[in-house]
Parts: structure tokens; sequence; C-alpha cells
């Protein structure tokens, strides 16, 4: 039943980033990965929460598992975050690629530890 | 009324640029996804049941799991930018569903601010460093890994497409 779960929530993660970078880059354009920057942002602080909740509230493990293993962590990525960030270094665009690995761990940290914050306090 | 002036069906208030018209519309490419979503997070499930769990410790299972898909996708975009440009179910199968399934940006960063937490800073940093590190290593061999193939005996990378990340390249 868990795998059922698993697989459901990894098809909707996926095609839900997929539509999410794709509205993002019509918005704001190519030239920097804000789609995948918002996606694993989002992710972060979601996942925290979802985490945060389970260690006080006793969320069933399998809820923890379809949610947090099989949609967040089919909707966030790291190969694209690493592709993008590898993209726009040969490209010649240095610092951009270096305000990607920058914002990324700083805001998905950030985004992770005050959903953890939220999720424990609720 | 700009929303009936094009056929994108996403319905954006402006007319359809060309350049972000996207390749993979239509349910094909999406079933891909989707599939290769549902099939990179159950390889990812797997990694980490077979991985020991420790809070505390080293997180080998998303370590591993980043880097090698990391590795993958970059391989598998390379070859489709570079050499099957007509292609619509591999990147969407592989690199959009599954490698972009299997990796995980959440996870890898809750297991950071749960080892600071825990008073585990010093393993945080580790892995975040080495993780950064060994994913855009790993993104950069599937890249060169690939150019390669396409170019065999030249031994020099290919010429980056300035249209990588341009709107008629959907991203990975």
């Amino acid at each position: 039943m868990i795998l059922v779960g698993l697989v459901v929530a990894g098809a909707c993660g996926a095609l839900l980033r997929y539509e999410v970078e794709l509205h993002v880059r019509r918005r704001l354009g190519p030239a920097f990965p804000y789609g995948t920057l918002l996606i694993n942002v989002t992710g972060a602080f979601v996942l925290g929460l979802l985490t945060g909740l389970a260690a006080h509230d006793g969320v069933p493990s399998d809820v923890v598992t379809v949610v947090g293993t099989g949609l967040l962590g089919a909707y966030t990525t790291f190969s694209t975050f690493a592709y993008d960030t590898v993209a726009l270094a040969e490209q010649g665009r240095v610092a951009r690629a270096a305000v990607n690995v920058g914002a990324s761990l700083g805001v998905g940290l950030g985004a992770a530890a005050l959903g953890l914050l939220v999720g424990s306090t609720l | 009324m700009p929303e009936s002036s094009g056929t994108d069906h996403h319905g954006g208030p402006n007319p359809p640029d060309p350049r972000h018209v996207h390749p993979h519309h239509g349910p094909g490419p999406l079933a891909a996804i989707a599939v290769g979503g549902a099939l990179g997070t159950l390889a990812r499930y797997g990694v980490e049941r077979a991985a020991v769990a420790n809070a505390a410790g080293f997180p080998w299972a998303t370590f591993v799991v980043n880097v090698v898909g990391s590795f993958v996708l970059a391989l598998v975009v390379t070859l489709v930018v570079e050499r099957w440009p007509g292609d619509r179910f591999i990147r969407p199968l592989v690199a959009v569903g599954f490698c972009g399934g299997f990796t995980t940006f959440s996870t890898f960063a809750v297991e950071i601010d749960q080892r600071v937490r825990h008073g585990h800073a010093g393993t945080a940093v580790v892995y975040a460093a080495v993780s950064l590190l060994a994913g855009v290593g790993a993104a950069l061999a599937g890249i060169t890994l690939a150019r390669g193939r396409v170019r065999p005996g030249t031994g020099a990378p290919g010429p980056v497409d300035p249209d990588l990340l341009a709107g008629d390249e959907e991203s990975p």
C-alpha cells in the first residue's frame, strides 16, 4: 500500500515541479533558474513543517513517507539545481551560478529550519 | 483578449513567444514525466530503506542519490540537447521525471537543519559542502562524458550551447 502511495505521490510531485518551473520561467525569463529555486525552497519549508509536526503530534509514519519522501522528495530536485549551476558557469555567468548555490543553500536551509520550528510549535 | 491569442494551453496573458512554446506539450511527455517521477521516487525510497538510518551521522543515502542523479541527468540532458534534439520522451522520462524524482533537495535541507539542531554542526557542514561539490562535479562529469560521446576523438568539450537555459529549452 505504501508503494502505491509513493508511486502516486512521486508522479504528482514530478508533474507539479514541471508545471511550476514552466510557469515561473514564462513570467521571469530563462536567465536564472528561479523556478527550481522556488520549488526547492517551498519544498524544504513544507518538509520541515511535516517533520516538525511528526516529531510532536504523532503524524502517521505512512503519511510522512508518502508526503515527505514521495510528494516533496519528487517535487524538489537536486540534479536540476546541480546542472543549472554548471550550465550558468559554462556560459560565463559565474556570478549567477554562485548566487544559485548561495541562494538555494541559504534560503533553502532557512526555509527548512522555519518549517521545523513552526511544525514543532503548532 | 490576449488569452485567446495563442495555442498555449497554459493560457498565459501574453501572446506565446515561440521560444517559450514547450516541446513537452501533449499528454505523451507529461505521462513520461509522471512515470519517470514515480520510478525515481521508488528507487530513492529503496536506497533510503537499504541504508542504515542514523539521525546524527552522515546521510549517505541522500548523498549517493543526489550525486548519481546529478550525473545521469547532466549526461542525458546534454545528449538530448546536442545529439537528439528531436527527442520527445527520453528527456521527460529520464531527466525531468526519473532524475528529478530520484534526487531531492527538501530532504537534503531538512537533514542539514536537523543535524545542526541536534548538535552535529560539523557533520552538517561537511554534508552540505561535500554534496554541493560532488553534485556539481557529477553534473560536469556527465556533460563531459556526453560530449566525448558526441565528438569521439576530439578530446575537447564541445561548444557551450548558449540557449541551454533559454526559453526554448525546457529545464531538466
